[in-house]
């Protein structure tokens, strides 16, 4: 398992030659040049889990899931223990199994055969429905593990919205973030089902110094503030589960918070320029805020201008979504851009921001996006119409699997 | 009814060709169970090597079993080819204290037992003599379960051929009420055996096939679904005595070449899993019985077909594959108990369900999933039962 050898999705079929049936095709598709040319790997295991500090991956398929009624302990026990060793496999780019036998279905689905890694990284976390009295996991449930509550400027559509478990796949290569989560539920199918799934093309959360700031759908640098993975009295200040929490086994892990933001595309697209920029608070080209010159330049919220009004309005998304402005608050943005096609009923783009955030109490992210979701002047764009929490556990050690880390 | 899928089964047709020397029977390596092996081999993972105990055994199904006992620099054991080039199955993250295996198929021939990071870090492994039972042919339990199934066969195109007999009499007759009370009674022997009429191509067409499959041309619609489009859409019998005659030809037809099929264990599991998987495709979605809603009927024909092929193979996957039997006899209980919820008497044209335009989306999702926890835990078994 030292190995980090990519080229082991070479041997798909063990032993040249002894599949008579279906075995050539395979062989050609491994021998073919990579799909990607990213041949990085984020290592599985470590103290935190992958996905969180790490450097935000350009795209991301995510998935919840719901265990199945009548699943017992031992039952989901086994498949997340299963789950882990076929995550760490994949994020070494090898397959989830090899086939030795063409007589059976094939272990691993496939498409990701000749694919490389691509910084795969598999996040997995807990929502509040799982630790009910279904597996005798509520003596392991944090406190600050509950449903959230009603927020401003929402509308959720249940088909988008909670879950028992939810997997964040991210990689560079969209077929290899895909065939993580298909293949994770594949072999979870009679335990677990799918409860929704999202596919998000391009990241809009910056976690690294060495990144630049994306855009989102708006065409706005809506991350330049966000904590990077290597501001470590950041992270432990805000996002990594500490000593404070009440179940230790949860401590350097994160709670999630999962909002899927519809964007109204054809609206924003009509609104002038100044306006767009008094809504963010940033110009839209430089991303620098209102007050500066450049991306980086620390707003100043205090300033005014000549009639008396700030510079960056009182209702600017930066201004009430900043730490100064939240006595301190802090969470980390790791969101993607999506989109689900056209709007059945309006005929318009149905996509939006697919906001994915971490921190060591979802009490943070209730209290910003209380006063966000009252006054945010981005409220007129916006509507959050999915939403998820989920409790995410820390690493593992490579002799650790996600069932008995849960089942302790 | 195929939706351009190549035919599983190939009875009576073609064989498949499978020479596979080795078969994991462990879907996972990973998850560290084995099963149900003719022999066991410790392999013992230590800063020195790992030999395998026994280090010869005999061909047939083997169950490594593997420990880490104290090799900090050691942490997986694999079985290779005897040059090391492939990897036949494995056991990763083994720290010390830790215990794990696979389990396989060999035949005769050496192999190596290989653990990365050890003092020595190859061991041989060899497999002596010819496979127990190289053929299916030589286990009595799985002779009988094709012979079993092949009546199975024969007796529902029977039945399929006397129901559509009476269901073509009362739309000889005119009897509009009594023809639609008959139609799915005549369809279920037909969705219990459906994969093998499905090798025929042409013929399930001719019987079972939908207006947009594979033709959108209004004379080449025939069969069960034209009729039923007759009767539930346009509300008239009229072409329907010529419709019916020609259905009966073609059962007739397939009839005559059940008959003579042969069939296989592997081919019988595989089939199983077809009928979860048209039950999955067609029936969740309404779509195969979209004028009359009759698709209750249909899916417990799927149902019966898949429990049939189980119930055959029983007595040799309790051997064999218990586990594997378990999960497939667990699904099937979740399913029909979300299908017994959809039970009335006499129910919906006395069918014994409800009308399924009558059941939800969401319900439909969740009868959904249960098929298709089903179907996957069915199509773990074919391995168990071919060479």
């Amino acid at each position: 398992m030292e190995r980090q050898n990519v080229s082991r999705r070479g041997l798909l079929l063990g032993a040249a030659g002894t599949l008579a049936a279906g075995g050539a095709g395979y062989a050609v598709a491994a021998s073919q040049s990579t799909n990607t040319s990213d041949a990085g790997v984020v290592p599985f295991y470590g103290a935190n889990q992958a996905g969180i500090a790490t450097t935000a991956q350009n795209r991301l398929a995510y998935g919840t899931l719901n265990v199945v009624d009548g699943t017992s302990a031992a039952d989901l026990r086994d498949l997340l223990n299963q789950w882990s060793g076929a995550a760490a496999r994949m994020t070494r780019g090898e397959l989830v199994g090899q086939d030795t036998r063409a007589d059976t279905p094939p272990v691993d689905t496939g498409e990701a055969v000749g694919s490389l890694p691509a910084n795969l990284t598999v996040t997995i976390g807990y929502g509040p429905d799982l630790f009910d009295d279904r597996f005798g996991l509520a003596p392991r449930r944090p406190r600050a593990l509950t449903q959230l509550p009603a927020l401003p400027n929402e509308d959720l559509d249940p088909s988008y919205t909670g879950g028992d478990i939810a997997i964040q796949a991210c990689s560079d290569d969209p077929l290899v973030a895909f065939h993580t989560v298909r293949n994770l539920a594949r072999i979870g199918m009679g335990v677990v089902e799918h409860n929704w799934l999202e596919l998000g093309f391009g990241r809009t959360a910056t976690t690294s110094a060495t990144q630049a700031t994306p855009r989102n759908l708006m065409g706005f640098k809506d991350g330049t503030r966000n904590i990077l993975g290597s501001q470590t009295t950041l992270m432990n200040d805000h996002v990594w589960i500490g000593a404070e929490t009440d179940q230790p086994w949860l401590r350097g892990g994160s709670y999630q918070i999962v909002r899927r933001i519809r964007m109204f595309i054809e609206n924003w697209d009509r609104d002038y320029l100044a306006d767009q920029q008094n809504v963010f608070g940033r110009q839209k080209t430089s991303g620098a805020p209102l007050t500066g010159s450049q991306e980086t330049d620390t707003p100043d919220f205090t300033a005014r201008s000549a009639d008396g009004s700030y510079v960056i309005p009182a209702d600017a998304h930066i201004r009430l979504a900043a730490h100064e402005t939240n006595d301190g608050l802090r969470i980390l943005r790791r969101g993607y851009s999506y989109t689900d096609g056209i709007d059945p009923v309006s005929g318009t783009l149905a996509g939006g921001l697919f906001f994915i955030a971490y921190m060591k109490n979802p009490a943070q992210f209730i209290t910003l996006q209380t006063g966000l979701g009252a006054s945010d002047a981005l409220n007129e764009y916006i509507t959050h119409t999915g939403s998820a929490l989920f409790a995410c556990p820390p690493g593992l050690t490579v002799s650790q699997r996600w069932g008995d880390q849960l089942f302790g | 009814m195929n939706h351009g899928r190549i035919p599983v089964l190939t009875a009576g047709i073609a064989t498949l060709g499978l020479v596979a020397s080795a078969c994991s029977s462990t879907m996972s390596a990973s998850t560290g169970t084995s099963s149900g092996g003719d022999a066991a081999v410790a392999v013992t993972l230590t800063p020195q090597g790992c030999a395998p105990s026994p280090a010869k055994v005999a061909a047939g199904h083997i169950a490594f079993n593997v420990t880490n006992k104290n090799a900090d620099a050691v942490s997986e054991a694999e079985l290779r080819s005897s040059d090391g080039s492939h990897i036949l199955g494995e056991q990763e993250n083994l720290t010390p204290g830790l215990s794990g295996g696979f389990s396989l198929s060999l035949q005769a021939g050496t192999y190596q037992i290989s653990c990365p990071g050890a003092a020595s870090s190859t061991a041989t492994f060899t497999v002596t003599g010819a496979k127990a039972g190289t053929t299916w042919q030589s286990d009595a339990r799985l002779t009988a379960a094709v012979r079993g199934y092949a009546a199975y066969v024969t007796t529902n195109v029977n039945t399929l051929i006397s129901n559509t007999q009476a269901f073509c009499d009362a739309i000889d007759a005119g009897d509009m009420a009594r023809a639609k009370l008959l139609y799915p009674t005549a369809r279920v022997p037909y969705e219990r055996v459906e994969p093998v009429a499905e090798i025929w191509g042409d013929l399930d067409t001719a019987i079972d096939g939908r207006w947009e499959n594979p033709v959108t041309v209004a004379s080449q619609f025939v069969g069960f679904h034209r009729i039923e489009q007759l009767m539930w859409e346009d509300d008239t019998l009229t072409g329907a005595p010529a419709l019916c005659t020609g259905l009966l030809g073609h059962e007739r037809q397939l009839l005559t070449l059940v008959t003579s099929a042969t069939y296989s264990p592997l081919e019988m599991a595989a089939g199983a899993t077809d009928l979860i998987n048209e039950a999955a495709t067609a029936k969740i979605t309404g779509e195969e019985d979209r004028y009359s809603n009759v698709d209750f009927i249909d899916f417990t024909g799927n149902i019966d077909g898949a429990r049939e092929v189980v119930t055959l193979l029983t007595p040799y996957l309790k051997a064999v594959a218990p586990s594997a039997l378990t999960t497939v006899a667990a699904r099937l209980a979740t399913l029909e108990s979300q299908l017994s919820t959809y039970k009335r008497s006499p129910g919906y044209d006395d069918t014994g369900f409800v009308e399924y335009s009558t059941v939800l989306d969401a319900q439909r999702r969740q009868l959904s999933a249960a098929v298709n926890a089903y179907a996957e835990a069915l199509s773990k078994i074919s391995t168990y039962v071919s060479d």
